[in-house]
């Protein structure tokens, strides 16, 4: 920096240089280190996140709620209209509510009748939702629930209806979920009444395509998609949309879920399904070859043989 | 800057000034991120918003450089990064040299009019917005798609003159004019 103004020495100039290369260096650098370890400086935002953030919830708290209530009023405007229609509604709801509640009283019995036994093990956290992602072009929510709450990474998260997302990065009081509209987010899903498969991949819109779909014609708009617990991530049967026609033909899923005002999210703790590993033991006469065989058995020496044998 | 400082013992004003100002940008900085992060709409958007940090940024090293060091600089789009799931560091040190590139000429712009300083400050985003997609595709990272980018870039520029209006109303930041002099008859 030749240019000197006060007709004095520039010492300053040079130093200014190398310090602001310096800086440069040590930012590259640490996207360099993000580049090749990944996981360890996720981990570290993660941690960072969760400071931060819960320290400022006195101030995201209340102007969330303010804004929402500016919205509330601004539907008082509409209040007569409003209230006509929601009579309507709830006139449709009550026959809704009358045929589900006899369809309930069928499928207990029908199912009682097969004695289906149904996944005790699907519990929830519940979280209240503090922060999005900051950026256009990320979707995500920081839920207030992590580590001491026993969340884990891949969970599934859904809000009072349809599946919202999955754990992905958690502090020790934070977690993030990576929404579906998120353009990594990846799931398998099965289209109901026909059983197809397929994979929703969020693209950063708002209703996400369908991908690897196998037969296009069985699918219909309006068909029903939940997720389908291939590859074990997910738990089977959790609603995620209806299916919907772009105008590129393509079939797109409306999300179930309520996007648009994410508050209070369920985390479902997911046990991992014990994997079969084996392709099963040779089932045979032999009385060595496991529990099953009761009848002719000589109860003399049995006991103390075959029990050690088999552990 | 430092050896010019001969007047060290008494609380020295335009040091005080320098620091409140320091520490408005980094409230106004703070605040920006915070608006940002508030869970008002998680819908995707088809219209991302502009990147309110680099306006203010470039706006400030224009009209008064000394206000924003580039420490403060980098820690800013660091923290942003940060909290923005983007890729920590990266567009922090091209933003950095960005604004490096415009403090050089923040005496040579005081003579532009604002059309010419506006035309320059978006060229220095684009080239931004390019480097930082460029650092991202040699490093093989995924990237989101051009036209959302595009776009943002478009509302960035076109908030520019928006930012340096409320600079200018309401922290009564300008372009130093040609030989003033600050409080001690220094010139700017």
């Amino acid at each position: 920096m030749a240019r000197d103004r006060n007709g004095q020495t520039d010492y300053v100039g040079p130093i200014r240089r190398i310090v602001v290369g310096g800086m440069v260096f040590v930012l590259l650098a640490l996207f360099l280190l993000w580049r090749i370890d990944s996981p360890r400086v996720e981990r570290f935002r993660a941690a960072l996140v969760d400071r931060l953030v819960p320290s400022m919830e006195w101030a995201l708290v209340p102007v969330t709620k303010f804004a929402g209530m500016v919205e509330d009023f601004q539907s008082y405007a509409k209040i007569y209209e409003q209230n006509q229609e929601l009579r309507r509604e709830l006139q449709q709801m009550k026959a809704w509510k009358e045929a589900a509640l006899q369809l309930e009283q069928k499928n207990a019995r029908l199912l009682d009748l097969n004695h289906v036994p149904l996944d005790p093990k699907l519990t929830h956290v519940t979280g209240v939702v503090l922060a999005d992602s900051g950026s256009p072009f990320r979707q995500s929510v920081l839920l207030n629930v992590g580590e001491r709450d026993g969340i884990r990474d891949g969970w599934a998260v859904m809000d009072g209806l349809g599946l919202v997302g999955r754990i992905s990065g958690v502090g020790q009081s934070t977690a993030r979920v990576i929404l579906l509209t998120d353009s990594n987010s990846r799931i398998p899903v099965t289209i109901q009444p026909s059983g197809q498969r397929a994979i929703l991949s969020g693209d950063n819109s708002a209703i996400p395509p369908l991908d690897f779909l196998e037969a296009a014609d069985q699918v219909r708009p309006g068909d029903r998609v939940v997720s389908s617990g291939d590859g074990g991530v997910f738990p089977a049967g959790l609603l995620v949309g209806q299916i919907t026609q772009g105008p590129d033909r393509r079939f797109r899923v409306w999300l179930s879920a309520d996007y648009e005002r994410l508050e209070f999210l369920r985390v479902l703790r997911s046990h991992e399904t014990p994997p079969v590993t084996d392709s099963g033991g040779l089932i045979a006469p032999d009385d060595r070859l496991g529990p099953p065989p009761p009848p002719a058995e000589p109860a003399a020496d049995a006991p103390a043989t075959t029990v050690p044998a088999d552990g | 800057m430092r050896p010019q400082r001969r007047f060290p013992p008494m609380a020295d004003p335009i040091q005080t000034a320098r620091l409140a100002y320091r520490l408005i940008y980094l409230l106004l900085a703070v605040l920006v991120i915070f608006l940002r992060l508030l869970p008002l709409d998680t819908t995707p958007t088809s219209w991302p918003g502009p990147n309110l940090l680099l306006c203010l940024c470039f706006a400030w090293v224009l009209r008064r450089p000394e206000y924003v060091p580039a420490p403060l600089v980098a820690l800013v789009f660091l923290a942003d990064d940060i909290l923005s799931q983007r890729p920590p560091g990266l567009f922090a040190a091209i933003a950095l040299l960005g604004s490096e590139f415009l403090r050089r000429r923040e005496a040579m712009s005081r003579e532009l009019t604002f059309l010419i300083e506006w035309l320059m400050v978006a060229g220095v985003m684009t080239a931004v917005f390019l480097a930082y997609r460029l650092g991202l595709a040699i490093t093989f990272v995924a990237q989101s798609n051009l036209s959302m980018e595009t776009l943002q870039l478009v509302s960035t520029v076109v908030a520019y003159p928006l930012v340096v209006g409320l600079t200018r109303v309401g922290f009564g930041l300008r372009k130093a004019a040609t030989g003033e002099v600050d409080a001690m008859g220094r010139r700017l």
